[in-house]
Parts: structure tokens; sequence; C-alpha cells
């Protein structure tokens, strides 16, 4: 097994050297390999990202101020942008593609062990770009190869393409609240509440259409180094759970989503933040750069979800920075429980209640993160008592670290302390490492393993492997 | 149905409050405070021509000079200002818009001394005061510098503060700029301007460039001599144009994107602000003297002979020992160079004039080759070369370019 496993890596390696050589080819003395925001704001990817995804500090504060250098807004928007630049530039400078994912995949359980290359899981078309000082949207438009559909009771892959996770608007409302008499700063162009020397409020900034408001968040999901694996299903059955942040998971064997089609709500999907793609809106302020609040609300399947967060920036000196966040969440009607008389059905809507803390730490190249969620439903049937656990819980501490330039190291514990229905329900303790090698800002590869801790149980679709080894690319331009 | 119903708001939302935006025009001062209702005293930053004009801070507590003040405001300010210092003189009275009160401890505890100076000196001639219609007349050209000073300082003892008139001592004076640093440039700067912000070692871990120490005495992008302390102007141009990154393996393909951005669209008073509050970490900026500044004299023609005199130049100072006989940061000592904290740091790619981080214009390389840069092997010639022969390998090093067209454009 370990030879075959030498061959993989071996045949693995190769591929992604002959891809690099090919992008090196590719991109040489292309000032245009990069993405829509580096491009707009001529700036290296780095200065945002500790590496992209993930945001450090300065991309945070670019983030929250509506995709503008903070106090530094271009005065005219996007009208300025295509009179000094063009039409075709600032068109070109507004979008950016991403390609992510596997090359190669290698799991390994004691019942069976597979090897495969796959295409990318995800291509994504970002359309982003400040319209005014103080709006700007922020539009993906996704194409997956390797999409999971279910229709008809059925698993099934068919590519999809459309909307992906964030197609949204965010507006700095800091001159609205100025027109109902509150004190207001101008602030390179951006209107904030509050005066110098006292208190004052960046923001309120309002982002509505498909949000995710993770960014905001001490553990943002959607930032994450370690990608979400795919699900795999096989003979219209789920095969194979994805290693996600289980943190951030549904966490309850045996609900649904919905009625109509009675969709399983898995035990891994990503709720309320990293979702696929919730409308909504969502507000977030920042008091005195140590507070930052949110609010909001995001569609859930058939319910709706309200939320209320905030960061505390506790701790920033000597490249030391310490943040911590809480989350409250209340899922009005968001997950069925599965109906009493036969658990293969849905039956009646539940409620939510969802609170977690986070925290993060940055000091010198080191990046740790973390947070506990806690899960917990009502309105569970009389029927379901003793069957049915309506509580659960999530932990997933991340720590990245960067070797080199060129290297960043990752590793991320997930462990679930799983609810739902006592005779299905597993819990899980996933430890991924990964490798991440970036030849240029804009594009890496990664080697990653991910490694089952607890027994494997071969009925379980969380737990029926052992080692999942994946080679694959991110592309960013 | 639901979804059209989420859209359909989003959209109303969206036109309501862009609506909102357009007829609601941004306010025009940044610092939100209601000086333009207390006589138009706006304390606007100090344009750049006094925004190094910082009084040493023995004037300020100097008996002689506070004497010496008295004796001058006497005669020519106490008719507007009041003897008494409360604006109230038998002139000022009338006046539209009424002197200042120098008992407000508030209001002179925000007034930065080059503001004071520039005041003193032009007066309500230029604007935003001339337009409010200030009477307050020049003095530059009836009073000497130490004059100047020496009025403000006895003004200031109206204040009641007893100490120097220093923004450590009166934090509000520069509190506008503290919250736009702490916006736009804690992150790489730090909390305290250490250069210890929590991005830096991520950007370029163990190796520089590093974001800027504005507490120490070393400042890479100056127009003074080696060792000093840069000019509020060249503070202005770095925030201006940012700093563009100077190659390493991550930026193949990325050609001249920036590693400091640009703050370009920042109004320009604010920009100031955010220096003031810069400068104010250092006190060297006001314990420094007369400091005199590298010119940049007109570009001479450039001929061929200029580029082979360039040339030999460039061997004779040793510029191929770290940028390489080509220029492209290769030469023997390259892999050794560290700057001053002891970091590994990349000898300038000649050949990628987009890179340089202080721009490739002819003027902005001249300024580099004369004034060296401050923590960098990079040695300053301005003791070495005449102007002429600066120029030579101006011309020389920008002709290593690997973008021909660009660079005669630029000489041009």
């Amino acid at each position: 097994m370990l030879k075959r496993l030498g061959v993989v890596v071996f045949i693995a390696a190769g591929l992604s050297a002959l891809v690099a050589g090919l992008v090196a080819f590719a991109s040489a003395g292309r000032v245009e390999a990069v993405p829509a925001f580096a491009r707009q704001y001529d700036l290296q990817c780095n200065a945002c990202h500790t590496r992209p995804p993930r945001l450090n500090r300065f991309g945070e504060q670019f983030h929250m101020m509506g995709f503008q250098i903070p106090s530094a807004a271009q005065p005219g928007g996007i009208v300025t942008s295509v009179r000094e630049d063009g039409v075709v530039k600032t068109l070109i400078d507004s979008v950016a593609l991403r390609v992510e994912g596997g090359l190669f995949e290698y799991t390994a359980s004691p019942q069976e062990t597979e090897a495969k290359f796959v295409p990318p899981d995800e291509i994504t078309l970002f359309v982003a770009r400040p319209l005014l000082p103080e709006l700007s949207i922020f539009v993906e438009i996704e194409g997956e190869p390797n999409a999971v559909a279910f229709e008809n009771g059925r698993y099934f892959n068919k590519g999809e393409f459309g909307l992906g996770k964030e197609a949204f608007f965010m507006l700095n409302l800091g001159r609205l609240l100025g027109l109902l008499g509150a004190p207001t700063m101008e602030m390179g162009g951006q209107t904030m509440v509050g005066k110098h020397g006292g208190f004052s409020m960046h923001g309120p900034m309002l982002m509505a259409g498909k949000v995710d408001p993770s960014t905001n968040f001490s553990y943002a999901t959607n930032r994450q180094l370690i990608a979400p694996t795919e699900l795999e299903v096989a003979q219209g059955e789920v095969e194979r759970l994805p290693v996600v942040p289980y943190a951030f998971a549904s966490k309850f064997f045996g609900l649904f989503k919905n009625s109509d089609e009675g969709e399983p709500q898995l035990v891994t999907d990503q709720v309320m933040y990293n979702t696929a793609g919730a409308p909504g809106a969502d507000f977030h302020a920042m008091f005195n750069d140590v507070v930052l609040g949110q609010i909001g609300f995001l569609r859930e399947n058939e319910g709706f979800n309200t939320y209320a967060a905030a960061r505390f920036d506790l701790l920033d000196r000597s490249e030391l920075t310490f943040n911590v966040s809480v989350l409250v969440n209340w899922g009005f009607g968001v997950v069925r429980a599965p109906n009493p008389e036969d658990p293969n059905q849905p039956g009646n809507r539940l409620d939510r209640l969802r609170y977690g803390i986070a925290a993060n730490v940055r000091w010198k190249q080191l990046d740790v993160y973390g947070a506990v969620i806690w899960d917990r439903l009502y309105g569970v049937p009389g029927a379901l008592r003793g069957t049915f656990d309506g509580t659960a819980t999530g932990l997933t501490m991340q720590a990245d670290y960067l070797v080199h330039e060129k290297l960043m190291l990752s590793s991320r514990f997930d462990q679930l302390w799983a609810g739902g229905l006592k005779d299905e329900k597993r819990d899980g303790s996933v430890l991924s490492v990964q490798a991440k090698f970036y030849p240029w800002q804009n594009i890496a590869f990664f080697v990653r393993d991910s490694v089952n801790l607890r027994s494997v149980v071969e009925d379980s679709p969380l737990r029926n492997w052992r080692n999942q080894l994946f080679v694959g690319i991110d592309w960013d331009f | 149905m639901r979804a059209k119903l989420f859209t359909s708001l989003a959209i109303g939302a969206l036109g309501l409050l862009v609506g909102l935006w357009l007829i609601c025009p941004p306010a025009t001062r940044a610092n939100g405070d209601k000086h333009e209702e207390k006589g138009g005293h706006a304390h606007v930053p100090a344009p750049l021509e006094y925004a190094d004009a910082h009084v040493p801070l023995a004037v300020w507590t100097d008996p002689a000079m506070i004497a010496r003040g008295k004796e001058i405001y006497t005669v020519k300010c106490a008719v507007c200002h009041g003897d008494t210092g409360d604006g109230k003189g038998p002139a000022g009275v009338v006046l539209p818009l009424k002197p200042s009160d120098f008992r407000d401890k508030a209001g002179v505890a925000e007034m930065r001394d080059n503001y004071w100076f520039w005041r003193v000196s032009d007066g309500g001639q230029v604007e935003p005061f001339k337009g409010k219609g200030s009477a307050m007349p020049s003095w530059k050209s009836e009073l000497s510098v130490e004059d100047r000073w020496a009025v403000m300082a006895y003004q200031h003892t109206y204040s009641g503060h007893d100490g120097p008139h220093v923004p450590w001592e009166h934090p509000e004076s520069v509190a506008m700029g503290r919250d736009i640093f702490v916006m736009a440039c804690v992150p790489c700067h730090g909390v305290v301007g250490k250069g210890d912000g929590s991005v830096g070692p991520m950007l370029a871990p163990r190796r520089a460039p590093q974001p800027r120490d504005f507490t120490s005495a070393e400042f890479k992008f100056r127009s003074t001599p080696s060792g000093q302390l840069p000019m509020t102007a060249d503070l202005f141009r770095t925030m201006t144009e940012g700093v563009r990154s100077g190659g390493g393996p991550m930026t193949i393909g990325l050609r001249g994107h920036r590693i400091m951005p640009s703050f370009q669209h920042m109004p320009v008073e604010q920009r100031l602000e955010v220096l003031e509050y810069v400068k104010s970490l250092n006190r060297g900026f006001w314990e420094r003297g007369a400091v005199k500044t590298v010119t940049v004299p007109a570009p001479p023609t450039l001929t061929p002979e200029r580029l082979t005199r360039g040339k030999q130049l460039y061997t004779d100072a040793e510029c191929l020992a770290c940028h390489g006989e080509r220029g492209r940061g290769d030469g023997l000592s390259a892999p050794t160079l560290k700057d001053n904290r002891d970091l590994p740091i990349a000898a300038t790619d000649l050949t990628r004039p987009e890179r340089f981080k202080t721009g490739s214009r002819p003027e902005d390389v001249y300024r580099t080759l004369m004034t060296g840069l401050a923590g960098t092997p990079m040695p300053s010639y301005g003791d070495a070369l005449e102007p002429d022969q600066a120029w030579d390998l101006v011309y020389y090093v920008l002709s290593l370019s690997n973008n021909r067209r660009r660079t005669s454009e630029a000489v041009r």
C-alpha cells in the first residue's frame, strides 16, 4: 500500500510541476494575472491576504469598508474609473477568475482504496467593484463540475452553474445616519459616524443580496486555507461526507431541509456561515476601532436565520494581534425533524439556536484561530424524545504558519459531537494537514492530508474512511 | 415568490439609499467639530510649504522670547486680539470674522505649531481664511522667523499652558490624523507606528522590506541628506504614490504592483492630517534644526555621450557590485545584502523600473541616488557626484530597462 501511495504522490507531484511550468510560461510578464481588487488598486495580493484567500488585518478593514482602501475611496467611483482608465480596463479590472480544487485524490479505508484524477471543484468568476465611494458590488458566478444534486430522493453528480455563495451590494449608511442627525466625519470619501478624538463608528455597512457574514468573525470559514472537500455520492446515496470546519456544520443526523423534496440536511452542511448562498441582509459597524458589531438575517431552507455577532479586537501590539468573537443565531423553522412515524421522511419544522465563541491570534508568521459552536434544536416532536438528541457541538481549530514566502503550512482539527437520531449519529474527529506552495502570489498548489482520528465505521459516510490525500490548485487571475 | 419579494425589496432599498447618497453631499470637513460656527477658525492643516515649520521646543518657555513676543504683540496684534488675548481688541470687535481668542484653551490646543506659524506668516490672505473675510495681515515680510516664534510664544501664554505647544502635549491637535491612521495604517505600521503591525511579517516574512518604524530616525524615501528625517513633502509623496514592490520571488508576472497602497484618493488635507499624526510619533521632527534638502535640477537633454559617461560611472561607483552588470539585481554582493534590521534585502532589478520603490521618473531616480535609502545598503552619492554626473547615471540606469519605450517616454 505504501508503494502505491508513493507512486500516486510521484504522479501528483509530476502533474503539479507540469501545471506550474505551463502557468509560469503563460503568466510571465502579464500584468493582468491578478484578481480584480489587486488590479483596481494596483496592489500585491499579499497586501490584503496572509495568503489568498485568508485575509490579513488590512484585508479585513478593506472588506469591512465595502472593498475600498480605508479612508481613500475613489471620489468619483466607477464614473471616474471609466473616464480615466477607459471602459475596457475598467471592465477587466472588475472581474477575476478563480479555479480551485483537486487535481488528484487518494482515499484509503479498510474496505477500499481509491485513487483518481479529478477536475477542479469550483471555477468562479468574480465581478467586484466599488461603484460609488460608499457603494460596492460583489458577485460570484460559479461553475461546479463536481456538484452534487438531489432530485427524486437520490443524489447524483451534476455540473452546476449560477450565482455562487455571495452576490451582494454593500452600502455605507454613515451618511444616512448623518441625515438623521448623527455627527459625521468625512474620511477619504467615506462618511463615518462620530467625532475625531471621541466616539467613532465605521459604517454601519449594509450588505444585501446573497451574503455570507462569516468574514467579520474571528474564524472566517469562507476564507479557509484548507478548503472543504467534496461530497461523494454513489448509486444515489451519500458515500462519503466532506471534511469541513465542523464547528460551522449543521451537526445533526436525520434532519431534512424541506418537505417537498425531502432532501436531507447533511450533518456536514455548512449553515449560517459559508452556506451555498443565502439571500439576506447584514449590517455591520466598527465602534472605536475595538468592537465590530454585526446583525442580520438570512434565508435557510424553508425558514430564516437572525443573528448577532460581535468581534472584540483586544490586542494589537508588536506584531501580535488577538481578537475574540461571539455569535448568537436563531433559525426560525430552518430544518425539519424526521417524521416520528417514518424517520426517512421529513416531519415538522424546527427552530435552531446557535451560539458560539471564536478567537484569533496572529503573531509574526503564525496565525491561529478556532471556534466552538453549540447548536440546540427546538420543537422536536415528543414522539422522538429518547431517540433524538437535540443538542450538538462542533470545535474547529486551525493554525497557519508561513514557513517561507512561498510556503504556507496549515493544520486543522475538527471535532464534532453530533446530535440527531441516536441510532445514526456518529461523532467525528479529523486532523488535516496541508502544505500550500505559492510559486506566485495568485497561484497555489497544495498537498493535503486528512486523517480520520476515530475508528472506521463502515456504514457511516462520516467515518468510513481512514485517510484522504489531495493534490490541488488554487489559482486566481 | 419569496425570492421575488426579496429581490424587489433589495432593489427598492438600494434605489432609495443611492438616491439619498446623491441628494445629500458629503460633509466638507473631516473633523466633525463646530469650528465653522465659532468664528470660522477652521484648524486646517498647514500647506506643505509650512508643514515643516515646527517651532523649536525651547521657544515656548523661554522668558526672553516671551518678552520679545510681548513687545511685538502689543504693537502689532493687540489692536485686534486685545490686550488680554481675548480677541476683543478695539479694531477686532468690528471685524466680520472675529479674531482668535487665545484664552480658549481647547481652541489653542487644537492649533498645531506649523498651522499657527502659517497663520502669523500669511494671515488671512490665503484660503480658506480669505474667503471667510479674515482681515488678518501677513507678517512674514515684517517679522523675522524668530520674531514670529516669539509672538506665538507670547500668545501661547494666554492659554495657560506651561509646556511646549507640541502634539504630545495636545493629542487633540492630531486626533483626526490618528483616526485615519488607525483605520488605514495600523495593520502594517502598528498602533504606535513602530512598524510592528501584524501584516508585515506575512507580507515579506523574514526579509526586507518591512513597514517603516516612524519612531526611528531611518526613513528610506527622503529629499534630505543621509541620516536625516524626511520632509513632510517626502512623506506626502510616499503616502500619495504608495510603495512599489521591489521584486522578490513572489512577484513574477505582477509588474509594478504596490506593496503599500497609494492613498492618492484621500483628500489632500486628510493626508496632511495623517502625516501630522505620523510626525507626532517622532520628536526628531521638532528637535532638528534647519534642513537643507536635495533639490532636483531640471533634467538635461539625453545624449549618447551622457549614456557613455553614465555607464562608466555605474562601474566606478560600484553599482554593479549589487545591481549586476546588466542591472538585474544579480551582482556578486546581492545575495549577501542585509538591511539595518539584519534582514536579507534584494538589490533592485534596474531592468524593471516599474518596480522602483519611489518611482521611475528621472527625478525619482536622481533623488534616490543623491540621498540613498537609509537603513539599506544603498548609499547616498550626494557627496560623490556632481549634479550633472548624477544625471548621467540616472539616464544610464533608466536605459537598462527592459521597456525602453517606456523609459524614453519618462526621460522625455
